[in-house]
């Protein structure tokens, strides 16, 4: 049978980030995938060096908008690694509160949008409903609702307030419930698990092979969880790994529906704490001396990874950012081939890609070496006055051009 | 350390150079010719993970730290390879790792290491962009110098 190539993206209606797969099929069977990236560069890496260390805290956090503690979480470890610099037991507690809502946000979000990839869209709109109360606890907590600002080299930086305790118990009971009634309806629903069950399978060997992890590790049965190999601040509170053998999508989805309750339950152990747990929530580093420091921290999609070289002064020589995804993108090349064309959807979306994570280390120079800056607020509201006088005027609109070329 | 991490030491002690050992981490030089080895050792017996490559410039050249993660004790154990700003070269770990293939084209894109024996060694985050040639690696400080000539 001949191969037909079929070009997906890198804007596609199907894709929420601009990537572009070259997936090659005989028949209705995919028979190889090539990816290509470069579409979301903003040059972090490069950025990062001309920053001061605390300001380098606050530039990786918008890395990412959904899992956007995850890298100053690591950030802060490499920085505190370099020193080996002690943090007040407040400050851990307030940091693992903050880490684990995010992943219960992350994996609501993600469990949403695998449901809308396979068209079962009372998912979406169940899961994304339930994740709006957390998101209103971020707001209250932190005073945002996405980036939290609440990290610093040797804590945090904002207490937390104990009278919002009461106000959070609710809402972690109603998730506890609501998860247990989603776990159930996964597991139980026919369609579900015909769609999911051994598709996009990706084996142990290969697993390990790509170096993958995070939730698309434990899923194919590799027990790792940097929570619990760092320890750093995770060894205050007592949570299990959840690990799945069978590396289907399936699984996948069970580690994260699975991975929430836990969640909910190293939350509760927090809540109890902060009352008994008082002082200082901040200790103040002035200096960090010349050296190497590795940092860590278990992001909802995975292991996000920070490398930070100093020299004295203070600002890093060298930062390094690993996003989870950059090793887990890579394992398609293993789980997509071999299955049908319909199913490899699903399968790219299953490892939780984010490609503004992957792609992060270039810094915009045009050719007269000036750097580019735009105010992308100003430009958006241009685009929209020029659309609104498209539109109002007798001109044609934008969507009778696309027919038009 | 862990009984594995001290056999390590004493298996490839005349091997290494500038060994700083920290309770969690260890850093050490290597030279070009024994990456593979070290690295199939650190892979396939102790059974790491390699977490990512980091390619630093440096005033005498470029090095790549590779950073191999024992996730059974959290220790990183982290090789350190040199080679010259002119013509960077190293041996590839792709046909031994199959995680290491983006980590060393990213490197190659930013940095311009050639990595020997890659399988397909090309550009992995400026390849679409406009701005970029082949010869542009954006992380090397004289990015633009042989331009301006």
């Amino acid at each position: 049978m001949s191969k037909c190539r079929i070009p997906l993206g890198p804007f596609h209606p199907l894709l929420e980030e601009a990537e572009f797969f070259d997936i090659k099929v005989e028949g209705e069977k995919v028979v190889d995938i090539e990816m290509e990236t470069g579409w979301m560069h903003r040059g972090h890496e490069k950025i990062s060096e001309t920053r001061s260390y605390t300001q380098s805290i606050f530039l990786v956090e918008r890395i990412c908008g959904i899992c956007s503690t995850s890298h100053p979480f690591a950030a802060a470890h490499a920085m505190e690694d370099i020193d080996n610099v002690e943090i007040p037991e407040r400050a851990k507690y307030i940091r693992i509160f903050i880490g684990e809502m995010e992943r219960i946000h992350s994996h609501l979000l993600w469990l949403g949008l695998a449901g809308h990839f396979i068209g079962y869209d009372t998912l979406w709109m169940w899961t994304w409903k339930y994740r709006e109360p957390v998101l209103q606890i971020f707001e209250k907590v932190s005073g945002n609702r996405n980036h939290y600002a609440m990290f610093r080299v040797g804590g945090v930086s904002r207490d937390f307030d104990n009278a919002l305790i009461p106000e959070i118990h609710p809402v972690l009971d109603m998730l506890e419930k609501k998860m247990l009634m989603l776990a159930g309806a996964v597991k139980d629903d026919p369609v579900l698990r015909s769609r999911l069950k051994g598709v996009g399978v990706l084996t142990k060997d290969d697993a390990i092979n790509y170096c993958a992890n995070g939730p698309t590790a434990r899923a194919s049965g590799v027990d790792i969880d940097v929570r619990r190999d760092d320890g750093l601040e995770y060894d205050l509170v007592n949570f299990d790994v959840i690990v799945l053998p069978n590396g289907d999508v399936y699984d996948k989805m069970v580690v994260r529906v699975l991975e929430i309750i836990e969640s909910v339950k190293i939350i509760r152990q927090c809540l109890d704490a902060f009352p008994k747990v008082g002082g200082e929530y901040l200790n103040k580093v002035k200096h960090i001396s010349p050296g190497e420091g590795i940092g860590r921290y278990e992001a909802p999609r995975g292991e996000v990874f920070h490398y930070i070289r100093s020299d004295g002064s203070n600002r890093p020589l060298r930062h390094k950012v690993r996003a989870p995804s950059f090793s887990n993108i890579p394992t398609y090349k293993a789980s997509c081939v071999g299955i049908p064309l319909a199913d490899a959807l699903i399968t790219l979306a299953a490892v939780d890609p984010c490609y503004c994570c992957t792609e992060r280390s270039i810094r915009v120079v045009d050719k007269n070496n000036k750097k580019l800056e735009h105010n992308i607020l100003t430009m958006s509201r241009e685009k929209t006055a020029n659309l609104k006088k498209v539109v109002a005027g007798s001109e044609k609109t934008p969507i009778d051009r696309i027919f038009e070329d | 350390m862990s009984d594995k991490g001290t056999e390590f030491f004493e298996k490839f002690q005349d091997k290494m150079t500038k060994v700083i050992k920290k309770p969690r981490r260890n850093y050490f030089n290597v030279k070009n010719e024994d990456l593979w080895e070290i690295s199939d050792y650190l892979f396939n017996t102790m059974g790491c993970r390699l977490s990512i490559c980091t390619a630093t410039e440096v005033y005498d050249g470029l090095e790549v730290l590779y950073h191999f993660s024992d996730d059974t004790t959290g220790i990183y154990y982290n090789p350190r390879v040199k080679t010259g700003l002119k013509n960077p070269e190293i041996n590839s770990i792709t046909p031994l790792i199959e995680g290491a293939n983006w980590i060393e084209r990213e490197m190659y894109d930013l940095f311009g290491i050639k990595f020997k024996g890659h399988p397909e060694l090309k550009k992995l985050l400026t390849i679409n962009n406009p701005h970029f040639t082949e010869d542009d690696h954006p992380m090397r400080f004289n990015r633009n110098r042989t331009k301006e000539k």
